[in-house]
This record gives C-alpha cells, sequence and structure tokens, in this order.
C-alpha cells in the first residue's frame, strides 16, 4: 500500500470514529474509542515509519480554492517525524481512554468526546501534512478549536470554562500573528504553496525578514507554551479530561515547536545570529521559570504542566542553538544542536504521556491528585508505580533514561558555542547553558518530589491508604510508553540517525558521522573518515562489543574534534546499561555473601523514638519544596496571609496559620499590567454611563454634531 | 579580639591530662565514701539507718557501700560517732556482668572514633548537665575518639540517665534497637544504675538495666565529667573497672 492510500485510511477510520459511536450502544463506546483511535495511531505510525525510515513520498493535490491557489498535501521528513511522535503518543492515549472515559459515561455524553478526540487527531495529522499556507491554517484553527472543546468537556464547571477561554483567547491571538507571518512571506509572491513560499524567502527584505520571524515565533511560541504566553497550561492541564492532559503537554504543544522550526529554519530561514538567540534565552528563561513553578506545586497535573513549560523551554533553547550555528555557518553543529532538541521533544511526549496517565491511574485510584494528601500508594498500585518511576527517572533526566540523553546532548551543544566567533554570542550561550543546566538540577528536586512524597512513604489520607492497581487497559499503555521511555534511552545511536533525517534538509548537513562514529562497521584496515590510532584507542576501551550481533554504526554517542582535542564528548547508554546491571548484579553478590555467615537484624526504622509514627509528623510535598521556595523568594514573590483561627486572647493565640500564595512571575509582569491599565480606561469610560436617558440623548446629538463637523472639515 | 591566636599560645594546653595523667586539680570529683571498718559495734547499724537510699549495708566488722546506690549526700561522712571513710577519686565506672557482653565487645574494633548517643530517660538534669562537660575544652572528649551523634543509626555507645520513666521507656528500648551491633550501654548516675532517690515506682522502672542489657555503669549522684569519661574507657576497655560495691578493707592479721 502506498503512503496515500494508508493516510486515506487513517482519515477514513477518523471519520469511523467520529460517528459510529452515534450508532452504538453506550456500554460499548469507549472500547470502540480505544480501539478506533489506536488503529488510527498505528496506520499513522506505519505512514510515518515509511516516510521517515524507508524513504516514502507523499504528495497529494487536493481542489483548488479560488484566488489562494492550490491545497497541498506533502509531506518532508521533519513532518513525519512530528507525524510518527503524534503517534507514538495517540496509541497509548487512546487504549489509557478506553478505561478512563468510563467514569464519565454516567454523566457526560461520551459520543461527544469520542467525535472531538477523532476529530482532534485527523486535525493534527492534517497541520502535520498540510503543504500550504490555506490548509495549514484550516487544520492548525480546527486543532485549536477541538482542543479547546475537549479541554472544557466538563463545561459545567465554572474552572474549565474559565481555563478553556483562556486557552482558546491566547491560541487565536498567536494563530492571528501566524497568519499574518504566513501573509507576509506569500506578499512577495502569488501563491500560497510551502514551496512557493521556500522559493522567495531568500528575497525578502531584512525588516519583512524581522516582522516575519518575530510574529511567527511569537504566535507559535502561544502553542509551544513558552514564556510569556505559558498563562494557559497550568490552567487547562488540570481542569481538562486526563487523557486530554495528556494530548495537550504531550502533542499539542510539539504542534508549536513544528510551526517554529518549519517557518524558521524552512520556509524563510532566519539570517543573522540574533533571532536565534531570542529563541534560545526564550527557552532557557522558560525552562528555568518553568521548573521553578513545577518545583513548588502540590497539585500534580498542574505541576506536569509548569514541567511541560520547562521541556518546550529546552527543546526551544535547542532550536535556537540551531538557528544561531546554521545562521553562522556551523552547519554540522547547527545539525546537532536540532536533533538533540527534537531528540527531546520526542523524549518529552513519550515521558510526559506516561506521566498524565499514571497521574489519570493514581486519580482513579486514590481519588486525589494532591501530593500533600498522596503517599505510599506503591504498596497499592505497585505497577503503576513502577511504571510511574521510570517516567520520573527519565524526566529528571538520569541516565540510562531517554530524558537525559536529550538533555545531555541539549547542554553539550551548549558549550560547543566555543566554534562561534563573537564574545557576545558566547556570553549569551553560557549564561543560557547555565540556567540550562539549573533547570536539569531543579528537574531532580521536583521530580525527587513527586516520586517520594507521591508514592512513598506513609499514605497521608484515608483515599492513599486504600489506593487500588489500575485497570489493566491502563497499566498497558504505561507499559508501552516505559519501554519507549528505555528504548529511546539506551539506543540513542540507533535514533539519532532516523532524527538526522528530518534534520538535514533544514541544516543542510547531516549529523549522524559527527554524533555516531562507525565503531561497529569500521575497522583497523578501513578506517571509514576514522584515523586509524583514533579506532584502536576507542577498540581498546571497547566501542566495538557489540558488533556481531548488532546492527547499527556503533553504541557510543561521540563528537569528533580536531587533532588536538579528538574527543570533544562522547557517552554511552547503552554500555553504561550494561555496566550498571553489573555493578547491580555485583552489589547483590558480595551482600549475599557478606552477610552469609552473618546474623541479620531487622529492627524498626528510627523515628525519634516515638511512641506512634504517623503520617501527619512526615515530610510532605510543601515541605520537601520548601527550600527552593525559600531560596527563589524574590523570583517567586509569594504573598503571605497569616491568620488565626484559635485564640484564646487577643494576644494569646494557640494556632497561627500561615499561607502563601503564588502568582506567576509572567502574570504579574506581563499579563497583569495590561488587564489593569484596560480596567482602569474601562472605569474611566464608565462614567459617561450616568443612566439618564437625556444624557444619552445628548451624547447621540453630540456625535451627530461631531459627524457633521469632521464631514464639513473634510469636504 | 584579633591576638586570639596569640593568647591561645600563651595559654597553652589546659586540658584535663586524664587519662594519661591523674587529674588533681580541686574540685573535679566530690569523692564517694567507701568501704570502713568500724571499731565500735553499733556504728554500722547508726551508719544504715543514716543512709537515704539504702547504700550502706552492714558487713561483718564494718559497712560496704553499694556505689551504684549512692547520692553522695554525706550522712555518713559527717556522722558525729564513727564515719565512714571517704574516697577523693573519681575512676568509679564498673563493669556489670551481662552474659550478652561478649557479643557486643567494642574494643579494638572503632578504637579512635566511637560514636555516642545520649539519651535523658527521665533524669533530674544534674546527670546532663555534668555529661554535657565531657564535651568542653577542659575534659575534651573528642582527644579520645569519643563524639557525640544525634542519631542512634551511627552511635556505637549509648549513654543513659534518668530512672527510666514511664514515658521514656519505649523511646530508650527504640534507641537501643536501632543502634548497630556491636554496641554498648554506658549507664550514668544512680538513677540509671538502680532508681536512686526515684526507685522503682509508678512512675518510673528503677534503672536502665530493666529493659535494656547494661554494660558499664558510671555511679554518683551525678558522676563528675571524668567518672563518666572513665566510664566510656572502660565501655571500651581502654580503662580497668572499678567495683560497683566496695567492700570494708579486710582485717589485717597482727594490727587488730
Amino acid at each position: 500500500m502506498s503512503t496515500t492510500q494508508f493516510l486515506l485510511a487513517f482519515f477514513i477510520l477518523c471519520a469511523a470514529g467520529a460517528i459510529l459511536p452515534f450508532l452504538t450502544p453506550q456500554r460499548w463506546l469507549t472500547i470502540l474509542l480505544a480501539a478506533i483511535g489506536s488503529l488510527a495511531a498505528l496506520v499513522v505510525l506505519v505512514v510515518s515509519a515509511m516516510l521517515l525510515a524507508f524513504g516514502a513520498e507523499f504528495h497529494v493535490t487536493l481542489w483548488p480554492v479560488l484566488t489562494l491557489g492550490t491545497l497541498t498535501l506533502e509531506t518532508d521528513p521533519l513532518s513525519a517525524f512530528f507525524l510518527f511522535v503524534t503517534a507514538l503518543v495517540f496509541l497509548p492515549v487512546s487504549i489509557f481512554s478506553g478505561t478512563y472515559l468510563t467514569k464519565y459515561l454516567t454523566h457526560h455524553d461520551v459520543r461527544y468526546f469520542s467525535l472531538l478526540y477523532h476529530a482532534l487527531f485527523a486535525s493534527i495529522v492534517l497541520v502535520l501534512i498540510a503543504g500550504d499556507v490555506i490548509s495549514f491554517l484550516v487544520a492548525w484553527e480546527l486543532m485549536s478549536i477541538a482542543s479547546y472543546l475537549l479541554v472544557n468537556y466538563e463545561f459545567e464547571r465554572a474552572e474549565s470554562s474559565r481555563a478553556g477561554y483562556v486557552m482558546l483567547a491566547m491560541s487565536e491571538g498567536g494563530t492571528i500573528a501566524v497568519a499574518i507571518a504566513f501573509i507576509m512571506i506569500a506578499g512577495a509572491t502569488g501563491g500560497f504553496g510551502f514551496s512557493e513560499l521556500r522559493s522567495v524567502a531568500p528575497t525578502v527584505t531584512d525588516a519583512l525578514r524581522w516582522a516575519i520571524f518575530l510574529l511567527s515565533f511569537f504566535g507559535f511560541a502561544v502553542k509551544a507554551g513558552l514564556i510569556p504566553f505559558n498563562s494557559w497550561l497550568p490552567l487547562a492541564h488540570p481542569v481538562a479530561p486526563t487523557n486530554v492532559s495528556a494530548l495537550l503537554s504531550a502533542v499539542i504543544v510539539n504542534l508549536g515547536i513544528y510551526g517554529i522550526v518549519r517557518v524558521n529554519l524552512d520556509l524563510a530561514p532566519t539570517t543573522g545570529a540574533a533571532p536565534g538567540l531570542i529563541v534560545l534565552v526564550i527557552g532557557s528563561l522558560s525552562a528555568l521559570i518553568g521548573i521553578l513553578y513545577a518545583t513548588i506545586q502540590g497539585e500534580m497535573k498542574r505541576l506536569l504542566a509548569h514541567s511541560t513549560i520547562e521541556n518546550m523551554g529546552i527543546v526551544a533553547a535547542g532550536i535556537g542553538a540551531a538557528m544561531v550555528f546554521v545562521a553562522s555557518g556551523h552547519q554540522v553543529v547547527g545539525a546537532i544542536a536540532l536533533i538533540a532538541a527534537l531528540y527531546h521533544l520526542a523524549n518529552h511526549s513519550v515521558y510526559k504521556a506516561l506521566l498524565f496517565i499514571g497521574t489519570g491511574a493514581v486519580e482513579a485510584g486514590t481519588g486525589t491528585r494532591d501530593l500533600d494528601r498522596l503517599g505510599g500508594i506503591i504498596h497499592g498500585m505497585p505497577w503503576t508505580s513502577a511504571f510511574f518511576l521510570i517516567g520520573v527517572l527519565s524526566i529528571a533526566a538520569l541516565p540510562p533514561f531517554n530524558g537525559f540523553v536529550s538533555e545531555w546532548l541539549t547542554l553539550q551543544t551548549m558549550l560547543r558555542s566555543a566554534v562561534l566567533s563573537s564574545t557576545v554570542i558566547k556570553t549569551i550561550f553560557a549564561i543560557c547553558g547555565a540556567l540550562l543546566a539549573l533547570t536539569a538540577g531543579l528537574a531532580i528536586t521536583c521530580f525527587v518530589k513527586v516520586f517520594a512524597m507521591g508514592f512513598l512513604g506513609m499514605s497521608r489520607s484515608q483515599a492513599a491508604a486504600e489506593a487500588r492497581e489500575a485497570h489493566v487497559g491502563t497499566r498497558t499503555s504505561l507499559a508501552l510508553l516505559a519501554v519507549l521511555c528505555v528504548l529511546l534511552g539506551v539506543l540513542p545511536t540507533y535514533v539519532i540517525p532516523v532524527i538526522d533525517r528530518a534534520v538535514v534538509p533544514l541544516a543542510h548537513e547531516s549529523a549522524t558521522a559527527a554524533l555516531v562514529p562507525p565503531f561497529f562497521t569500521a575497522n583497523a584496515q578501513q578506517p571509514e573518515n576514522l584515523p586509524a590510532p583514533f579506532l584502536s584507542e576507542f577498540h581498546d576501551l571497547g566501542a566495538q562489543v557489540g558488533r556481531e550481533f548488532l546492527p547499527g554504526r556503533g553504541l557510543v554517542v561521540l563528537h569528533r574534534g580536531e587533532e588536538r582535542n579528538p574527543v570533544v564528548f562522547a557517552m554511552s547508554t547503552s554500555y553504561m546499561l550494561v555496566a550498571l546491571a553489573g555493578i547491580l548484579v555485583l552489589i547483590f553478590v558480595a551482600f549475599r555473601l557478606l552477610t552469609r555467615y552473618r546474623g541479620l537484624a531487622r529492627a524498626a526504622a528510627w523515628d525519634g523514638g516515638l511512641r506512634h509514627l504517623s503520617p501527619g509528623l512526615t515530610y510532605t510535598a510543601t515541605g520537601f519544596s520548601n527550600p527552593v521556595r525559600v531560596i527563589f523568594a524574590a523570583l517567586l514573590h509569594p504573598a503571605a496571609d497569616e491568620g488565626s483561627t484559635e485564640a484564646v486572647a487577643v494576644h494569646f493565640r494557640t494556632a497561627i496559620r500561615r499561607e502563601y500564595t503564588e502568582v506567576h512571575i509572567i502574570d504579574r509582569f506581563v499579563v497583569q499590567p495590561p488587564i489593569t491599565i484596560l480596567r482602569n480606561l474601562a472605569e474611566v469610560a464608565r462614567r459617561m454611563h450616568v443612566g439618564h436617558v437625556n444624557a444619552y440623548a445628548a451624547y447621540v446629538l453630540l456625535a451627530l454634531l461631531l459627524v457633521l463637523i469632521v464631514g464639513v472639515g473634510l469636504l | 579580639m584579633a591576638n586570639w591566636v596569640l593568647k591561645g599560645l600563651r595559654t597553652g594546653v589546659k586540658s584535663s591530662a586524664y587519662p594519661n595523667r591523674p587529674d588533681d586539680a580541686p574540685g573535679v570529683s566530690p569523692g564517694r565514701p567507701m568501704g570502713t571498718r568500724l571499731k565500735s559495734p553499733t556504728a554500722a547499724d547508726e551508719l544504715v539507718a543514716r543512709c537515704p537510699t539504702q547504700a550502706i549495708a552492714r558487713e561483718n566488722g564494718g559497712i560496704a557501700i553499694d556505689q551504684g546506690r549512692c547520692i553522695h549526700c554525706s550522712r555518713c561522712r559527717r556522722h558525729v560517732g564513727e564515719a565512714a571513710a571517704w574516697e577523693p577519686g573519681y575512676e568509679w565506672a564498673a563493669q556489670t556482668s551481662d552474659a550478652a557482653t561478649a557479643l557486643r565487645k567494642l574494643a579494638g574494633m572503632f578504637g579512635r572514633s566511637l560514636h555516642v548517643r545520649f539519651v535523658d530517660a527521665g533524669a533530674c538534669g544534674a546527670c546532663m548537665s555534668e555529661a554535657r562537660q565531657i564535651n568542653n575544652p577542659y575534659y575534651n572528649m573528642h582527644r579520645l575518639g569519643f563524639f557525640i551523634t544525634p542519631s542512634p543509626r551511627s552511635a556505637d555507645i549509648l549513654l543513659v540517665a534518668g530512672p527510666v520513666s514511664d514515658a521514656m521507656r519505649l523511646p530508650l528500648r527504640k534507641t537501643y534497637d536501632a543502634m548497630p551491633t556491636p554496641k554498648r550501654v554506658v549507664a550514668v548516675g544512680a538513677c540509671a544504675a538502680s532508681g536512686g532517690v526515684f526507685g522503682p515506682s509508678f512512675a518510673a522502672l528503677g534503672g536502665a538495666a530493666e529493659i535494656i542489657p547494661v554494660d558499664v555503669v558510671v555511679p554518683g549522684c551525678p558522676p563528675p565529667p571524668l567518672a563518666i569519661l572513665h566510664g566510656l574507657l572502660v565501655a571500651v576497655e581502654r580503662k580497668p573497672p572499678s567495683a560497683l560495691v566496695s567492700a570494708a578493707p579486710r582485717p589485717t592479721t597482727g594490727s587488730a
């Protein structure tokens, strides 16, 4: 079957998923959604694999639209990569939805959900395969509206409606900016096809180029959740159904990144370092601010939403670095940076989907998402906890899991700024690298908190103590994602060449040779671009281990420098996994040997000699993250509200209650001031409305007079 | 002051020389009664009656002192008639004969790095006040390789003071259980050794040995800092122990 037939099958499946629920009995609804959704995801997986790995082509010309040119659908490796990531998330999320949605069966219309779900999937795929501006914008709007309706699924709740409204408003603002940017590029030519835009882009003036960059970057940044347009994420995620939250964080924000890459590296590549630096700085700040607010959150979904801002910041920083490198003529380093960014994007999608589904499982098992009320649920939900742990280790960027590989690559490319000539740019890179390193450190604090406070220790509520293991469907989707986390982590040398295919058209250079040296295929006789002494040295280290039974180029990620500095950076999570497993076995054996002839005393953990250790005495999530809250108090600027409800007399209080509320730094400095100004203006304008009919008649008369005067003056 | 280094050098070492040389500085010990031979046959009865803690027992021809009960009230020393003999020293720590001791031996294992966990099991505060002194520059326990630790998980020696009140019963037991073997227990003061003036009562057990195995007893009410140091040294077998009951000296044949 050709790719066209496959994609047609996909759209037919989506249509079936949207329509069939209206013809099926209630009890089959969720199963139907899970079946059709995962089947559609499988089809997209196959298509994108064909496009990405086997070099298949896809190009369909649809009907022409009056004055706007012909609608076309086409893919390139970049869109194939995003398609693959999208389908990779949709598959487990669809499986999870099959069990998750049963809770809505009694008081919500799941048929409506199914319609929107498949419409969303279809519109996302359409965004990614759109070959011209019109179909892109139409699909983009469809996607925005479908995602808004899904977030607002529990529309009877006020906070859902409010969050959905904020999300829609911001998204539409972004779309307008993007549309203007597209029209600016298209203004130079008559057509709206991407290929026409590409050909005309090199001829546009610098001022126009800047306008296009700023409008498209900030327009797409709204979807990507970068600062200063991040406000919708922490609002929308907690109120959306959990499978929709997973899609928001793991798929929809990716589309923002897709837009940024598509416009600023493909259609109208930026020139000069400044645009790239803007993306880099915004990305790094998003990362830091995102993780800072994630660390102090106690509600799991809101925490994950802030963490999405962080991860998108890391991706944007990688893209910004790639833009700078490519624009300054360092194509290979640019390609490495872009690979790092796209790799991180894929990793983030996988582990964030895992964490959201895990959160959904925890909520289903305990009825709460508040870390301060959870604790000890590993006893009730061992499988969910194990999979969640893998997700946590991945997002905390610990080797050998996937987050480590991409964050490590991103940080390494920051250090590669040494190849640039300008000191100012190098300084900016150094500062952004430091911000990203701080982010990585805080991410560990944040996710140690999530796992330790949520899953370990003593249960802080009755619900947590009685946690029930998740449904087998949920566990299947979690297992799928956990396996992906491990595979993406331990097999980077197989992932990088695939992403490289998507990167080559943008960076104009392949980075496979620069990142994955052919230790498996090269030998001392035929060095394949590797100097013989270099090769033999690495053979001594064991870089060729596994060549007999493994395909591919090798298992070591290594960037080779010049003569003086042969290895710029190198690591291998594959061998690390083997070594870690070996160390684990060694520790176990040593432990058994040492305790063989000795008695093993088992005593209760030291609790300070308490008569009875109660959950109220143990560390809470709030307590765990409080040092971060104190250290960054200047940035977080918490407003303390001290009150006392228990008092014997005025000056004899028996209990003091102190509450801290943080208004997000972006809300405080970027969102609130314009709102305040508008409110004040409205307050001034309100004075006109005195409530007397005579006054309004006077206004009409005055307006008429004004019009007449102006009209006479003009004539 | 900027010249504190100079001042320190001028002052020189002021720490106690114990255990290398005996410390004879005035006031390092209140002293304690010893077993005494008495001439008058009624004197022993009078002394037994005068003792508020039943530390004095009649022995043929004199009295014996159970140091674990004595609180140095000096009533036996200030007796108008024949008084008890008074010993000015401070090496008072005695070993108890506990069957489990062999298993918990510390000697040689952590020669110069012993971590001590101090538990106040209902003490009046005097023992704590004295025990705190071994951490000061004069007695300076660190020069002997003893360190205070806040967690029993890293402690080798458990220092207990107080008669083990009901409230402290479980915490003391838990502390002992939380300590890794090999470990030793040093009971400080008359209360921890025997219940002291509190004795076994409705609110106290009457000694640490009632719930955990005690290896070394440091008598005194409170024992002076040097006696506590001696107790620690006895616990790790760096000093010979003294006897818990000081019997009356045997009559030397010929002189009597």
